[in-house]
């Protein structure tokens, strides 16, 4: 994946940077807004990171928004150190796809690049999904594994379809709470990780090879491979 | 002491006095000039008129005699009456000569009249000419002259009364108000010093000051809550925020001395990463507080369905309850809606339920609950059958950074309820905490929308129809 990093901060951009690049993905870094806007407008990006406060004239929303305005529609993901909501909602009406806090934990993201990549890519939400021997289909709501029919309950359906939509990449608790429930804060306790334990009773409990699997430090992911 | 607001309102209603005073006094005086003059004037040519009347009839000795049984007979001593021949030679009356000022001319005049040796007094004379004599009619003005004096005297005493009182008044008041407003100066001066507990000085009546006063004693009360909040907060963020930070301090310095084999290193920096991810925990709930404290939240204020909401928060925790083998029940009036954040109100409901869930014993209750009231408005509650809270920490717990006793060894920040609190308040409404024995309830009520409240009537016809009972979790499910 090809990735533009607009960031200001050294630190946060060797660390990024450094992770990207780890995670196989090729990076451009500039740490200031005008660059960024002509690097964003003339270079095909997959994933734009914009932080919101830059140096210069310039701040990242601004950029977002001539962007969008001059029909680029790359997927932006914005780094802020504004928290509130009303930030969010700002930043997300600029014409930013998803909205990260500073300080933030590498594995979340990642975990969000993948997320707004995949949604690039694929828009059709009536195809069935397929992960192994796990079949999910949007239309009639109908689960199975094999050949046997799992029952779920709406929120569960909502979990495993998010989940299985990002087969195959980490999805973060944070992005759990944000896109199956809506919950745009932090609720404290492990409750996510029960519901995933919940679904995880229904759909790998009986069989052999498990499915949805725990990534240490960062969430969750579901997939078929070793 | 001109430009002092009380001494110049003093002057200014003295002068506004004067003024109605002279106001009236001038057409006294002009009416009483006027009328009163003329009136005597025609007196006086009547009474020629008679005496001439007379002369025509019996000549002059009977004029002469007439006048003489007159002089004889007068009373009073302020009439003149004189009839001199061509040679200004008295014939009768009560002069012993032709006055000197008098003119001969016939006519009304008014002048000085000297008498003997006594000073000269105005008088109010008419002279006529009768035959080849002259005759002369008049009257002293000795008792309007008194009448006169005492009007001007009467004006000019009310005219002093009024200014000597005007200023009493004025001087008075000043030192009355300046010794308030000295009083009021003092305590702001101490209040700008830094001490906040002082308070402006109020009587028990409704005058301008002890209105003025009052309010800025609501505004001091309001400041030193805030001042005392703020103080708090930082006391707690110190307390708060430096326990993990020493934590991590520790940890890391540990971790560079000792220089562990690498797969203990690692365990530490997995530590040091949830310790600082700890650190910005407080620090987003006590943004989040301060964002919601600012009331800058309210823009974002939607009308929601309240029971939906509460309904996925209770959903959302279904299963948490279910590992703890907690019943936790749901209640509702059917959809209510109500103008609120919906981020807010959820973050709120969730932090009542998942402190109940600390709280709640092992194969406890929790009956969260959105029922209509009375007054139109819809009370949103969470009850528990935990160990609820005593009395004394009631009105603590709320506080920020507050851990009540029982909850000692329980993870958390003590933020939960001050959050809830917080957004209860940005909605209008309180946190109520009563007991159930055992247990704990926590009810907060928000307005109904209005309009909202007619898709709701409509939804609902009958407001206990539509009441809903969901059972999410079996009361006794073994595991």
């Amino acid at each position: 994946m090809k990735i533009l990093l607009v960031e200001d901060n050294e630190r946060v951009s060797q660390f990024v940077t450094k992770g990207l690049q780890e995670a196989g993905h090729t990076t451009d870094h500039t740490a200031n807004g005008r660059d960024g806007m002509f690097l964003a407008a003339s270079e095909p990006y997959d994933v734009i990171i914009m932080d919101r406060m830059l140096p210069g004239e310039i701040d990242g929303l601004a950029i977002i928004e001539v962007l969008r305005k001059a029909g680029k529609r790359t997927p932006i993901l914005i780094l802020s150190a504004l928290s509130e909501v009303d930030d969010r909602i700002r930043g997300l009406r600029s014409g930013g796809d998803d909205y990260l806090t500073k300080p933030f934990a590498f594995g979340e993201l990642l975990a969000r690049i993948d997320a707004l990549h995949r949604r690039a890519q694929s828009v059709n939400t009536e195809i069935p999904l397929t992960v192994g021997d796990l079949h999910m289909d949007p239309l009639t709501r109908k689960v199975t594994r094999g050949t046997r029919p799992i029952t779920l309950q709406p929120r569960e359906f909502k979990l495993l379809e998010y989940l299985m939509r990002h087969a195959g990449q980490v999805v973060t608790r944070t992005m759990l709470l944000e896109n199956v429930w809506d919950y745009h804060f932090d609720p404290q306790t492990n409750v996510v990780d029960v519901h995933i334990s919940k679904l995880r009773q229904k759909i790998d409990a009986e069989f052999e090879r498990p499915l949805l699997r725990t990534v240490r430090n960062a969430g969750y992911t579901v997939t078929a491979d070793d | 002491m001109i430009r002092s607001s009380a001494v110049s309102l003093a002057l200014g209603y003295v002068a506004l006095g004067i003024t109605a005073l002279v106001l009236f006094a001038a057409p006294l005086w002009y009416a009483w000039r006027v009328t009163i003059q003329e009136g005597r004037q025609e007196i006086l040519q009547a009474d020629a008129q008679r005496l001439t009347d007379v002369y025509r009839r019996e000549g002059v000795g009977g004029l002469k005699s007439y006048i003489d049984t007159r002089v004889g007979m007068q009373i009073a001593g302020d009439r003149i009456l004189l009839l001199a021949d061509s040679s200004l030679h008295p014939l009768a009356g009560n002069l012993a000569m032709w006055p000197a000022s008098v003119p001969l001319n016939p006519g009304n005049y008014v002048l000085p009249v000297v008498i003997g040796d006594q000073p000269p007094e105005t008088a109010l004379v008419h002279v006529a000419v009768v035959g080849t004599n002259i005759l002369l009619v008049g009257r002293f003005n000795t008792i309007f002259a008194s009448l006169q004096t005492h009007f001007w005297y009467g004006l000019a005493a009310a005219i002093a009364v009024l200014s000597i009182a005007g200023l009493l008044v004025g001087v008075i008041t000043r030192r009355a108000l300046m010794s308030r407003v000295n009083s009021i100066r003092q305590t702001v001066s101490a209040i700008i010093h830094g001490d906040l507990q002082h308070r402006l000085p109020t009587q028990l009546q409704d005058d301008e000051l002890n209105i003025l006063s009052r309010t800025i004693n609501g505004m001091l009360e309001q400041i030193e809550l805030l001042v005392h909040g703020v103080r708090n907060v930082s006391n707690s963020i110190a307390h708060d925020l430096r326990t993990p930070l020493a934590e991590l301090r520790s940890r890391l310095e540990e971790l560079a001395l000792i220089r562990p084999p690498p797969e203990q290193t690692f365990a530490e920096i997995d530590g040091a990463v949830a310790d600082v991810d700890q650190v910005i925990r407080i620090f987003d709930a006590l943004l989040r507080l301060a964002e919601i404290d600012a009331g800058m939240r309210r823009s974002g204020f939607v009308a929601l369905d309240i029971s939906d909401l509460a309904a996925n928060a209770v959903e959302f925790y279904a299963p948490a309850a279910e590992l703890k083998n907690i019943h936790l029940g749901f209640r509702s009036d059917g959809p209510l809606s109500v103008s609120g954040d919906p981020v807010l109100l959820a973050q709120a409901l969730s932090n009542l339920i998942d402190n109940s869930l600390k709280y709640a014993p092992v194969n406890g209750m929790i009956q969260v609950a959105v029922l209509k009231q009375g007054d139109g408005s819809v009370e949103v509650s969470v009850t528990d059958n935990g160990p609820g809270i005593a009395e004394s920490e009631k009105s603590k717990v709320v506080e920020r950074f507050y851990r009540g006793d029982a909850s000692r060894g329980t993870p958390g920040v003590g933020l939960g309820l001050s959050l809830v609190q917080a957004v209860a308040k940005l909605h209008g409404s309180t946190l109520r905490l009563s007991d159930q024995n055992p247990g704990l309830r926590v009810a907060l009520t928000l307005p109904l929308e209005t309009t909202g409240m007619a898709e709701a009537a409509a939804a609902a016809p009958a407001a206990g129809a539509a009441r809903i009972d969901v059972e999410l979790t079996p009361a006794a499910q073994p595991r």
